[in-house]
């Protein structure tokens, strides 16, 4: 079986074409990498900014002062402080290079000033001056305003009949079951990594269906069936062997992919705050999952996995159907791509949020609404997406290995 | 007991590519196939070696059915495809490996068993080069080689020598005749010598049925058709080839000689000859048999 597995995995890398897929795969990697490690960038007192390790380093810094819970007063003295800033002559000024001055003093408190500006902005919106103007009274406000402006929304036109009562209960029950004041520490490392991660994992995936598209429709295509077919093991241990290949090969470019990626980037701008709730960020303070970066990240890997094995293995059941790896290559692009033109379609919004891409894209999910009624029970959509998927994916294996040994070969 | 089909048929849409068709192979030897391209050798082949399922009849292998001992039959089966596919990107060894893997061998046991088969086909020079750069020749030998790699007991050979140089088919008649020692061989093609010298039996297959079997001596005396030998006119030649079959045309001291395959004496001056396989798959099948490209 080892040697039959080996032998598969072969046919599928020495070709050129998974030649050039591996070599992809691994730029992909490095680029994307790159762009999230140089997506954090730092202005210095003399207003010139920089990007990458540096940046991150000089942030972390800075950011440290900053690293505690986020009580009423602190907050109060973030507003205090940005008060302070806005008085000074490079704030006041015209001039960008002046106002980068002014924004560099700011940078140690960045995060906590957007929560202050969320807080303080209807739901849908953010204003980045709020905070400017702000009474220290309201610092005591900021976490009751996350649930008034939560429920304003609900109550609004574009949200009252979008979500039942049921629904909307559980939105604010999440909201307000969150521990506060929220732990707070620099996270700039854990915020890059999510938000490359959907490239990242979405390129990925496109690559990988590249690589396996043929590894059952290739029997036919290289008229290698009737040996296959007439051997021994080919109905039976050769079928398995193929489908382990494919699953092994995936899971390793994969978790390759996410090993590198994430050492990269956490290496470069640092992996503190990995303990913090997303809410402690712009990224999640709307978020009504109560989760931590670590667990964030985690969640939008093996989103990633279970999405790519699922997407993956019915490419792979459309190749043994059709016989055609160009018939089920189309597949993965159709389901990345499908949501963008029919996303516009209110009636189906539900049911986008269950769509397999979800699962591609769980930094994505996480801000998102969605959730669904079973019953009293309303579950969001981040369990039932893996609980759906990874029960279709185990369900399609034995059925492929089942269409795959019966087939004739006319 | 052996392999026996029994009035086996297989219709696709309607049209019967094999019908009714029952024989068995009781003893080793070689079991020759001759028929002309969509008479139905490859579907009946690829039936015996359980690709597809007949439609109707059965073919057993010591009195049980090949699609319910499965991989047990499987595993004294050898076949090779009149299109031999392979994995283009993997050397003669890998690829032979591999196929070992597929039929059970295991890794220690696959690699004496590859070394043997090459050398049995004369490839161990060429072990290493990749599958896409062999010539059509090695290919076959390729082919070859993988088929025997399990020791069959029932070897299935649709079309082994098709495009192979005159050395390379004796070259391969000789193997054949040696593997036919100790196994049932099915050997399917359009070269009559390769089959006449080596075939103990020999069935001809025509749209989808066997009209003839038998030793090749016993079907040579089962038709009625004769050999004759008529030296004539070139324009003569053209009246008498619009006639008869004709296996054979030379131009000889101006005058044209024929090889008329007929019943009856054509022209006067005919002589009579010893009716050859080729002569009769030419009386069987007609001008069908031209299709062959002049291969019989």
């Amino acid at each position: 079986m080892i040697q039959m597995v080996r032998f598969e995995i072969k046919k599928m890398l020495s070709k050129t074409g998974g030649k050039i897929a591996l070599v992809m795969i691994f730029m992909i990697v490095v680029i994307v990498s790159v762009f999230a490690v140089r997506s954090v960038d730092f202005v210095k007192s003399d207003g010139s900014s920089i990007t990458g390790i540096r940046a991150a380093k000089e942030l972390r810094y800075m950011k440290s002062a900053w690293t505690g819970y986020l009580t009423e007063d602190v907050f109060a003295e973030v507003i205090r402080l940005n008060a302070e800033v806005e008085e000074t002559p490079e704030a006041q000024s015209k001039d960008w290079h002046e106002s980068n001055k002014a924004y560099a003093m700011k940078q140690g408190y960045l995060d906590i000033r957007d929560i202050i500006n969320s807080a303080l902005s209807p739901f849908r919106e953010y204003n980045y001056y709020n905070i400017d103007g702000a009474d220290p009274g309201v610092a005591s406000e900021i976490y009751e305003r996350r649930i008034a402006n939560l429920e304003k929304w609900l109550a609004s036109d574009e949200a009252k009949d979008r979500y039942s009562e049921t629904k909307k209960q559980f939105f604010v029950d999440q909201y307000s079951e969150i521990e506060t004041p929220l732990y707070y520490e620099d996270a700039d490392g854990w915020k890059a990594l999510l938000e490359y991660s959907k490239t990242v994992i979405m390129l990925t995936m496109l690559i990988l269906s590249f690589l396996v598209c043929n590894i059952f429709s290739g029997e036919y295509h290289l008229k290698a069936d009737s040996v296959f077919f007439s051997s021994l093991e080919g109905r039976r241990k050769g079928v398995k062997a193929k489908l382990l290949a494919g699953l092994l090969l995936i899971s390793i470019i994969y978790w390759s992919v996410i090993l590198i990626y994430s050492l990269v980037v956490l290496s470069a701008l640092g992996s503190g705050g990995w303990n913090c709730p997303i809410q402690v960020s712009l990224y999640g303070w709307k978020s009504f999952y109560n989760i931590t970066f670590l667990e964030n990240y985690t969640l939008t890997v093996l989103g990633g996995y279970v999405g790519i094995l699922f997407i993956l293995t019915t490419e792979l059941f459309i190749s043994v159907i059709t016989r055609s790896a160009v018939v089920s290559i189309t597949f993965p692009f159709v389901l990345l791509f499908l949501p963008s033109f029919v996303g516009s379609i209110n009636s189906i919004s539900g049911i986008l949020g269950l769509m397999p891409d979800q699962l591609l894209q769980i930094s994505v999910a996480v801000r998102l609404f969605n959730a669904y009624e079973f019953g009293n029970t309303v579950v969001g959509a981040l369990p039932i997406l893996f609980m759906v998927y990874s029960m279709l994916f185990m369900i399609l294996i034995p059925v492929i290995y089942r269409v795959f040994r019966r087939a004739e070969v006319c | 007991m052996g392999l026996e089909i029994m009035d086996l048929t297989k219709e696709f849409h309607g049209f019967k590519a094999v019908n009714r068709v029952s024989f068995s192979f009781d003893n080793n030897g070689v079991y020759g196939l001759l028929g002309v391209n969509g008479a139905g050798k490859t579907t009946l082949m690829r039936m015996i070696c359980t690709l597809i399922h007949p439609t109707s009849g059965s073919i057993t292998y010591d009195g049980k059915d090949i699609f319910e001992l499965d991989g047990e039959y499987r595993k004294i089966l050898g076949y090779l495809p009149q299109e031999f596919g392979f994995y283009p990107e993997f050397t003669v060894v890998d690829y032979l490996r591999y196929i070992a893997s597929i039929k059970g061998l295991s890794q220690v046991a696959a690699r004496k068993k590859v070394d043997l088969v090459l050398r049995q086909v004369g490839m161990e020079k060429s072990k290493r080069i990749k599958m896409k750069k062999l010539s059509g020749g090695m290919k076959r030998r390729v082919g070859i080689a993988q088929a025997i790699l399990n020791d069959p007991q029932i070897l299935i050979l649709d079309e082994p020598t098709a495009g192979l140089d005159p050395n390379e088919r004796i070259r391969f008649r000789n193997l054949i005749s040696e593997l036919s020692q100790n196994r049932i061989v099915l050997l399917s093609t359009h070269i009559i010598s390769d089959i006449e010298s080596v075939a103990s039996r020999v069935f001809f297959m025509k749209d989808g049925e066997i009209t003839l079997s038998g030793r090749v001596e016993e079907i040579l005396g089962t038709v009625p058709a004769k050999v004759w030998i008529c030296e004539m006119t070139p324009e003569e030649a053209d009246r008498i080839q619009k006639q008869y079959s004709v296996s054979n045309r030379r131009l000889h001291q101006g005058s044209v000689e024929l090889r008329v395959i007929t019943e009856e004496r054509p022209v006067e001056n005919a002589r009579e000859e010893n009716l050859t396989l080729e002569d009769l798959f030419l009386y069987v099948f007609g001008e069908k048999g031209d299709d062959t490209n002049g291969e019989i």
